[in-house]
């Protein structure tokens, strides 16, 4: 059978079957455009858990102590895997952040100079709380330390959240992508139900089950090469104009890994896979139960 | 076994489920041979036909077509044995979004051969039943009688050296019943054999030939 043959017998047959083509193709915008917005809510939502995480920040404040004393300190603490950044804050600079945050008009600094000296770590966003309270027992633990303190209680909830926003996330993801898969399969087996008188001639004048198969395979690709492309589009369409149109304080949702092309081109697999797969499934089923006669 | 039979039944048993339909027939049909399989409805007819193409397979015994044991065929081959027969329904099983022409090519397009003879062919059988000037139009722009023939045409595309027919003429009026008949009968004066299953039995009698007939899950000889 020549290639030429498969081509214009997959158009013919997008073309003969119009309605049904359309059915299919809907089907899979849908399913391609669901997976697609869940990956896209789904990051960002996982994107801003997870800059909450890095933005907690462990205070290790000091005694007095010399420079030579300071200084072995901060190399210990980069030393920690956890810790992506240190900044020191010495007892001046304490003392004007203390009065921006809390506006004392009138005292000097050198009325605050109570304020220790500290260490402000800034956190990598992989680092559990587990990982934390360890470290901050041994930060405890250095000498000239006074104290360290942390919104444990903080992280803790985030962490629990996160959990379960993964679990969740996972699970409804799934749920998805199946009802996705049973929705494409389920029209594209129906649109080839529609086309069994056509498989039973094939097969009265002898066709091979490929001959069959092979043009409805390529009809298959056609439908998800054009249901990738309007399901690509209505979500660019979606997440660039508007989504930032009525709700403005959402801004330009950032795409998954910060590339379009990752969920681009995932959603536009995702679309091939499901016109050519859910073809090959319903051809094959089609094929082996048709009787000619 | 020799090859001048086209088709030899021996010792055919069918069953579906615990319903008997054949107990151990014998039959045979000569090549360029015309025979008539008559029988009540439900009888087998077409289970009989089915034997023949492959679309059932007996629980004892042994089909050969052209020298080929088709119980024993591998599924594979099963769509090469089916290009060497012409097989015509009642039904027509047309193509019905494509036109004529389309539709006869087809059964040659499946077998690969080439645009220039696929072409000739088909406008060589499209003339041979008479529907030359009709090859542009779709099934539905065309009368039973003349559907009946691009059927024909179809199954005489690819040469077969056997001519199957089930109820060709039932969906017919009687002036288009006689031209297929007739068609029939130059087809096989060709040299076609061909087995035609019928319940129109003025015809039977109108273009006679050997009868055989199904009854009580066998087959007896009506008329030699």
């Amino acid at each position: 059978m020549s290639v030429t043959y498969v081509i214009k017998e997959g158009f013919s047959g997008f073309r003969r079957t119009r309605l049904a083509s359309i059915t299919s193709v809907t089907a899979l915008v849908i399913a391609v455009l669901l997976v697609g917005l869940f990956a896209r809510f789904g990051y960002n939502a996982f994107h801003v858990v997870q800059s909450l995480k890095q933005s907690i920040e462990v205070e290790v404040f000091l005694l007095d102590v010399d420079d030579d004393r300071k200084n072995r300190i901060a190399s210990e603490l980069q030393s920690y895997e956890q810790v992506t950044e240190i900044t020191y804050i010495s007892k001046e600079e304490a003392g004007t952040i203390f009065m921006e945050e809390f506006g004392t008009e009138g005292e000097s600094l050198a009325d605050l100079n109570f304020l220790p000296a500290s260490f402000r770590l800034y956190l990598s966003p992989d680092a559990t709380a587990d990982d934390i309270r360890l470290m901050v027992v041994e930060i405890e633990r250095f000498q000239g330390v006074d104290d360290v303190v942390f919104n444990q209680q903080l992280l803790e909830i985030l962490e629990e959240r996160l959990e379960m926003f993964v679990i969740v996330g996972v699970g409804i993801g799934l749920f998805i992508l199946f009802t996705a898969v049973v929705l494409v399969f389920n029209t594209i087996r129906l649109t080839i139900y529609a086309k069994r008188n056509i498989i039973r001639t094939m097969k009265l004048v002898g066709a091979t089950n490929g001959f069959v198969r092979r043009p409805f395979l390529f009809e298959g690709l056609l439908q998800g090469i054009l249901a990738a492309v309007i399901a690509i589009g209505l979500h660019w369409l979606l997440f660039q104009l508007i989504i930032p149109y009525f709700i403005p304080q959402f801004g330009i949702l950032v795409w998954p890994l910060d590339r379009w092309y990752y969920l681009t081109g995932a959603m536009a697999a995702l679309a091939l896979i499901m016109g050519l797969w859910g073809s090959r499934w319903a051809t094959r089923k089609f094929i082996s139960q048709t009787t000619i006669s | 076994m020799t090859e001048n039979p086209i088709i030899t039944f021996e010792n055919i048993s069918v069953r579906f489920d615990d319903r008997t339909i054949f107990q151990n027939i014998n039959f045979t049909l000569d090549n360029g041979e015309f025979v008539y399989l008559i029988g009540a409805t439900g009888s087998g007819k077409s289970s009989f036909l089915k034997l023949i193409y492959r679309d059932l397979t007996p629980v004892e015994g042994t089909v050969h077509v052209a020298g080929i044991n088709v119980t024993a065929l591998n599924d594979r081959k099963v769509p090469k044995l089916r290009r060497s027969l012409g097989i015509v329904f009642q039904d027509f099983q047309l193509l019905p979004d494509r036109n004529v022409y389309d539709n006869v090519a087809f059964a040659l397009e499946v077998t690969g051969k080439s645009r220039s003879v696929i072409k000739q062919r088909t406008l060589e059988v499209l003339s041979m039943v008479g529907l030359s000037h009709r090859r542009y139009n779709l099934p539905d722009d065309l009368s039973g009688g003349e559907q009946q023939r691009v059927v024909i045409a179809r199954a005489l595309a690819n040469e077969p050296r056997l001519m199957l027919a089930d109820e060709p003429t039932g969906n017919l009026d009687p002036e288009a019943a006689h031209s297929i008949m007739d068609l029939f009968s130059q087809i096989n004066n060709r040299g076609m054999a061909v087995l035609m299953v019928t319940h129109n039995y003025d015809m039977v009698k109108r273009y006679p030939h050997r009868t055989v007939k199904i009854e009580d899950q066998n087959i007896i000889e009506v008329r030699r």
